[in-house]
């Protein structure tokens, strides 16, 4: 690990402008990724600044929603009495991430930001256009069995690790951040971004910019809800695919839907079409087929992802099942 | 610390900058001793002046609080706690066993919570109480917890073990020790390359449900 | 007086339980020197060619860095030049490259350089500041691109008799002329055997000629006799301390570069140097099961007879070592078939060597066999514990001689019983629960009871207590809880009044742990060392007290501060007075097998897995719920450690069942799965409540114990139970490992 500044502010402002001056800078507020990517050389910032002082944590009603201080832990936001009750699919999400250390040190801002997995961007040796813009893209014809079935380039098929965003992606949520030109909100489904040309940029964050909150609108997916996590081993792993479901019932008939997924693409894949699918459609398995088979319009495998094709919409289908069943 | 005030903090801006700072400093000295000095002695010259001057340079202070005994430290920022723990307080019974927050077995409480330690840097600890395995235990008398482990066996190699007791008493006052299934998923943060999971399990089980206080 | 509890057999507590739970227990990377210092090692990034240059500069000038060592600059290790064995011929297990001698590169990841440093950040920092450059040659690194290549290991061309050579009895390759045959390829990945505690040393120059290692391995006095050699020095010159090892399971049995090189680098420094490999570094710098493809073709007869097997088997070595393991050594033996035919051989890769892990080949080679066997029984609509019933061997198929002893059928019974195999269906995927289908599958496993040669030191101490050494290591099994017992037993002594000090190569003569033998071969030492100084101690008092002239050793007891007559209560010497007698030194004995039982009888530990497995139908998600492993391994001293040792070979069997995999991209020749995040081990989650039961008859000829072994049996038939329980419940026969949940789906 390289040498650097380091930097405690207590105060946002003290924060934002110490970033906005360095562009060599980084936030550090968990740590649980950016250490570990520090340690094998793939970041080597000049200079942290630690935001974990501010104060950001509160979790609190407001009006229509939900707002979580984008320093609220993992651990602590799964557990929360305001979450369980008004967003139990980001409740569940969470718990099936990382560990529960980890989930005490991770924050709900650091785990949007979190970078890819792709064992090609975790090695310095090997190529890898995210680390290293024009080094070349070692899963393209790689190992590339955890990467992306949508919205890949010929730049990048990496995915986006976490658990959490899928099920914020799903729930319509919206990213609060501050920075040097004022404050702004960043729908959850604008705030991570497709690699395109430009894999090195995972998110639409500005230079400068603060995660300060994220906010989830209050709705009808309260009590229908899952997320479907499906991994290699029973826990403490990485989704090969999952799914966030929430459905809204009237009896048997979807009234509303919302449905994403994770470990496909380079974001949280949010599925319009397939929750369009779904509304107004009796909450049965054939329902739920029809939906996953709409979900997998446009996927596209590598030579050892395949299985995803099937896994997926499988995941889909098993996700609304029990969400409806629950 | 310079809190609010970056400008002020006394630690260096980064490795560049100390490469040349450093290289400019070994060449000065070795100019000045070389002409009089046996070559040894200028290398050992060269290098203690060096060091205590990148050490003023690179350091930052801090205070934290580790099993009760309160630590006032000078560490380099880039230092985690693990290896703050293990290097430079020796209390090597926090163990690493991969060092990205993979394994579980460098768990210590911070304020009560279990954390990774291999993941967090130490002067992110600032002010907080640290209580590590070797502060578990009351005295000669052991914890419930460790009590357990031996009775249970819940342990080989017993590399992972203090990690696996600081997780399973973590485990319990967090109330996720409710039933089998929830044990194994709420102790999943801790690996036992030597299987002994299903006599961990026992151990926190037999804690749980002996209510002993933990 | 009352004598003590038989502590052969009790589930005492670990004897040092204490330290391992209260964070005492040291581990090479934790003794605290004057002056430590810090390395790091850097590695190729090339598989194979040639090191044309090293830039250091950077590295050098930075804070706190004290040497930078490559083959440019190492200095001279005495032992790398002596004239070894004939150049032409390929090295065998246990010489490991030389460090810093070459510019070759032979894998990825080797290491080119050391960088010391007086903190671990500052030596981890400069190390990313060595650059190496390169002149490239093409490299292989995929073993089924290189099966063509394979040849039969040097060590069988040179003896006909050694047991790597083909094998043969019957008629060759009869099963393709069978009636009822089948022929499958398995395949056994790259596993790694990642013990927790990463390996670790800490190097320490005592004098020029005197250096001490506080070293990760599971052999202190094979480790001295490298290291002594490499040097030049007197093997007494060299002291190698392992008081505690964080799991090993194979990984420590050879002698690795980053050893030597952190060697190299303490004589450089003149300093103590501790060096840790990382969790990335443990995947290259040291060994792993290597990747093996097998075919398997059996044969039988409709009513359950197995009338041939052909099992071949290649598996991947290095360049410059020809690692081998018995592979097929359990189908020779395990089940009657008057034709059996075997083929082994390697093939050489630009890789690091394999190194044994945990029930080694055995283990790879029983996932074909059982496999096989249930396939078989599958074909002839026969349940497989009925199938093997069928072919069950009375007496050794191979040697032509008896067993030693053998009670495999009563660990199928005890465990077909535990897993409730009465509910397993013959047709697969007949039952279900919810959304997940359910099977059962069994595996056997066998390992031989080796039993090899060992000292053991022995002193009585003034306080009355006995104090044991051996350089015996304890990777996890609980060996020095183990003999304690065996002591107490023998010296009719409360355990609390006997230490035994293990893990140093002072200590007395030990092998290497591994191979399932500590128990077999230190055990009886320990035990001719307790009588050895009974007789001692009883000599001694006859000088004070006539009624221990006219008695046998068998009946001296100790009590609280004398030594004291079984059935003579009044004839006592204190303590005190017989150690004013002697020097109070060590009485040391040697115990080696006795006469020619291992020629006589086969000698066998068995074990047999049982697993009932849950599959998901949409997601291919497998949970093993049940696994009961049930074990023919002779006397148990210790149920609790022992039943431990099972559990975690069963836990071991569902990593390398359902997720171990380590990946190379060929392309590069380098791992992909670097860390825990990709090379995945069974967590918490993984396990369930493992049941074990032993049979617990010991053996009348492998040792005075009875003992057999257990490390190797715990594991070896796990992953083919497993395997054997996914196909009762989906029908899916996958002859891959790992099966993980894409293979399920397709």
């Amino acid at each position: 690990m390289n040498q650097f500044q380091y930097v405690r502010p207590t105060k946002q402002k003290a924060a934002i402008d110490a970033l906005a001056r360095d562009a060599n800078a980084q936030f550090i507020a968990g740590g649980t990724n950016l250490i570990d990517l520090m340690k094998r050389g793939v970041m080597a910032p000049q200079k942290l600044i630690d935001i974990n002082r501010l104060p950001l944590t509160k979790i609190e009603s407001q009006n229509g929603s939900l707002r979580i201080g984008a320093l609220a832990l993992n651990g602590p936001v799964a557990e929360d009495k305001l979450v369980l009750e008004r967003q139990p699919l980001l409740a569940q999400a969470l718990s099936a991430g990382a560990s529960p250390q980890l989930r005490n040190m991770a924050t709900v801002g650091g785990n949007m930001l979190q970078r890819t997995r792709c064992p090609y961007f975790y090695d310095t040796a090997l190529p890898c256009n995210k680390r290293e813009p024009g080094s070349g893209c070692g899963a393209l014809e790689g190992f590339n069995r955890m990467h992306a079935i949508f919205g890949f380039s010929d730049k990048c098929i990496a995915v986006h690790p976490s658990d959490m965003s899928v099920a914020l992606v799903a729930l319509d949520a919206t990213v609060l951040v501050s920075g040097p030109k004022g404050d702004r909100r960043i729908p959850f489904n604008d705030f991570h971004r497709l690699p395109g040309d430009t894999p090195q940029r995972d998110t639409n964050l500005e230079q400068g910019e603060l995660i300060t909150a994220v906010e989830v609108p209050d709705g009808p997916f309260t009590k229908h809800v899952h997320y479907q996590k499906v991994r290699e081993r029973a826990s403490y792993a990485f989704a090969l695919v999952s799914v966030a479901a929430a459905l809204s019932l009237d009896g048997n008939t979807i009234k509303d839907a919302r449905l994403a997924m994770g470990g496909v693409a380079h974001k949280p894949w949010r599925l319009t079409d397939a929750e369009k699918a779904l509304i107004g459609k009796p909450a049965t398995e054939e329902t739920f087929r029809q939906a996953a088979t709409v979900a997998m319009q446009g996927a596209k495998a590598f030579e050892h992802n395949a299985y995803k094709l099937k896994m997926a919409p499988n995941a889909i289908i098993q996700a609304l099942k029990t969400a409806a069943a629950a | 610390m310079a809190d609010d005030n970056p400008e002020i903090n006394p630690a260096e801006p980064g490795a560049s900058h100390n490469e040349a700072r450093r290289t400019f400093l070994k060449q000065s000295s070795l100019l000045t001793a070389m002409t009089f000095t046996p070559g040894p002695i200028v290398q050992a010259a060269a290098a203690q002046f060096d060091e205590k001057v990148a050490a003023a340079f690179e350091k930052v202070p801090l205070k934290l609080e580790v099993n009760g005994v309160k630590h006032k430290l000078s560490v380099e920022p880039r230092t985690t706690l693990l290896d703050l723990l293990r290097e430079q307080l020796h209390l090597t019974g926090t163990k690493k066993g991969c060092d990205y927050g993979q394994c579980g077995a460098c768990t210590v409480h911070v304020d009560g919570n279990r954390i990774n330690s291999c993941l967090t840097l130490a002067v992110m600890q600032e002010g907080r109480k640290i209580t590590t395995i070797e502060g578990l235990a009351n005295g000669d008398n052991l914890h419930p917890m460790q009590e357990a482990f031996v009775k249970h066996d819940g342990f080989q190699c017993g590399y992972c073990t203090p990690g696996q007791i600081m997780s399973a008493v973590a485990c319990i006052r967090e109330g996720h020790a409710g039933s089998e299934g929830e044990i194994r998923e709420f102790m999943s943060g801790n690996i036992c390359r030597c299987g002994a999971y299903s006599n961990i399990v026992a151990a926190i089980q037999e804690v749980k449900n002996g209510g002993q206080k933990v | 007086m009352k004598t003590p509890e038989k502590q052969i057999g009790a589930r005492m507590n670990r004897v040092d339980g204490r330290q391992k739970v209260t964070g005492a227990a040291t581990y090479s990377a934790e003794y605290k020197l004057p002056g430590i210092t810090y390395a790091v090692l850097v590695g190729s990034t090339i598989t194979k060619g040639r090191i044309t240059s090293i830039d250091t500069k950077a590295a050098e000038r930075a804070p706190g860095v004290l040497a930078v060592i490559t083959h440019f600059n190492s200095p001279k290790v005495p032992g790398f030049d002596t004239a070894g064995k004939d150049p032409s011929q390929p090295a065998t297990v246990g010489g490991p490259i030389k460090i810093f001698k070459d510019d070759k590169i032979r894998f990825n990841d080797q290491p080119i350089a050391i960088v010391v440093a007086d903190s671990l950040e500052r030596a981890r920092f400069a190390a990313g500041l060595v650059k190496g450059q390169y002149a490239q040659e093409k490299h292989q690194t995929n073993l089924e691109a290189n099966k063509a290549q394979a040849f039969l290991p040097t060590s069988a061309k040179k003896n006909p008799k050694h047991p790597m050579n083909d094998y043969q009895r019957g008629q060759v390759d009869a099963y393709k002329t069978g009636a009822i045959k089948l022929e499958s390829e398995y395949v056994v990945p790259t596993e790694v055997h990642h013990p927790m505690e990463m390996q670790a040393i800490t190097a320490h120059w005592e004098a020029p000629d005197r250096l001490t290692i506080y070293d990760k391995t599971q052999g202190t006095m094979a480790t001295r006799r490298d290291f002594a050699r490499e040097w030049g020095l007197p093997e007494e010159n060299v002291k190698v301390i392992a008081t505690y090892v964080g799991g090993a399971f194979g990984n420590a049995l050879h002698s690795w570069q980053h050893e030597s090189a952190a060697i190299i680098a303490a004589r450089v420094v003149n300093r103590p140097v501790k060096l840790m490999l990382t969790r990335e570094q443990m995947f290259t710098m040291v060994g792993y099961r290597p990747y093996t493809w097998q075919k398997l073709g059996m044969s039988a007869t409709p009513d359950g007879k197995i009338t041939a097997i052909t099992h071949e088997a290649i598996g991947q070595t290095s360049t410059f070592e020809e690692f081998t393991e018995a592979t097929l050594a359990q189908t020779r033996m395990m089940y009657e078939s008057p034709n059996l035919t075997t083929r082994y051989r390697i093939a050489s890769l630009d890789v690091n060597s394999p190194i044994w892990m945990r029930g080694p080949g055995e283990a790879t080679g029983a996932f074909a066999l059982e496999s096989a066997m249930d396939e078989m029984a599958h074909l002839l609509n026969i349940d497989p514990l009925e199938f093997r019933l069928r072919n069950y061997t009375e007496q050794d198929p191979e040697k032509n001689r008896p067993w030693s002893s053998k009670f495999l059928k009563e660990c199928y019974q005890l465990g077909a019983e535990r897993v409730g195999w009465n509910k397993r269906q013959l047709k697969p995927g007949s039952l279900r629960d919810g959304d997940w289908l359910v099977g059962y599958g069994m595996g056997v496993g066998t390992f031989g009871a080796h039993r090899g040669s060992s000292k053991a030191n022995i002193r009585l101490l003034p306080n009355g207590t006995v104090l044991l050494q051996s350089a015996v290591t304890d990777i996890g099994p609980g060996t020095a809880t183990a003999m304690t017992q065996i002591a107490a037993d023998t010296l009719g002594l409360a355990p609390e009044k006997i230490k035994f000090e293990l893990g140093n190569s002072d200590f007395a003569q030990a092998p290497t742990q591994g191979g399932s033998a500590i128990v077999n071969t230190v055990g009886p030492a320990v035990q001719e060392a307790c009588l050895a100084l009974k007789e001692k101690l009883r000599t001694m008092a006859a000088s004070s007290n006539a009624a221990f002239a006219s008695t046998e050793k068998e009946d001296v007891l100790f009590a609280d501060g004398y030594l004291t007559l079984n059935g003579n209560p009044n004839a006592r010497v204190p303590f005190a007075d017989l150690l004013k007698q002697t020097d109070g030194g060590f009485v040391t004995v040697e115990s080696k097998p006795q006469g020619d039982a291992s020629k006589s009888f086969s000698m066998y530990s068995f074990s047999v897995h049982f697993a009932e497995v849950r599959v998901h139908v949409l997601t291919g998600e497998v949970r093993v719920s049940k696994l009961v492993s049930c074990a023919d391994a002779g006397t148990i001293v210790n149920e609790k450690t022992a039943g431990n040792q099972m559990k975690g070979g069963a836990v071991g069997g569902i990593g390398m069942a359902l997720m171990e995999h380590a990946v190379i991209d060929d392309r590069f020749g380098r791992y992909i799965t670097k860390d825990f995040a990709d090379y995945h081990v069974p967590v918490h989650a993984d396990s369930p409540d493992v049941q074990v039961a032993f049979v617990n008859k010991p053996d009348p000829h492998v040792n005075a114990l009875g003992t057999k072994g257990i490390g190797e049996i715990a594991i070896i038939g796990v992953a083919p139970a497993i395997a054997n329980a996914i196909f009762n419940a989906t029908g899916k026969r996958l002859r891959e490992l790992p099966i993980t949940p894409d293979k399920l789906l397709v």
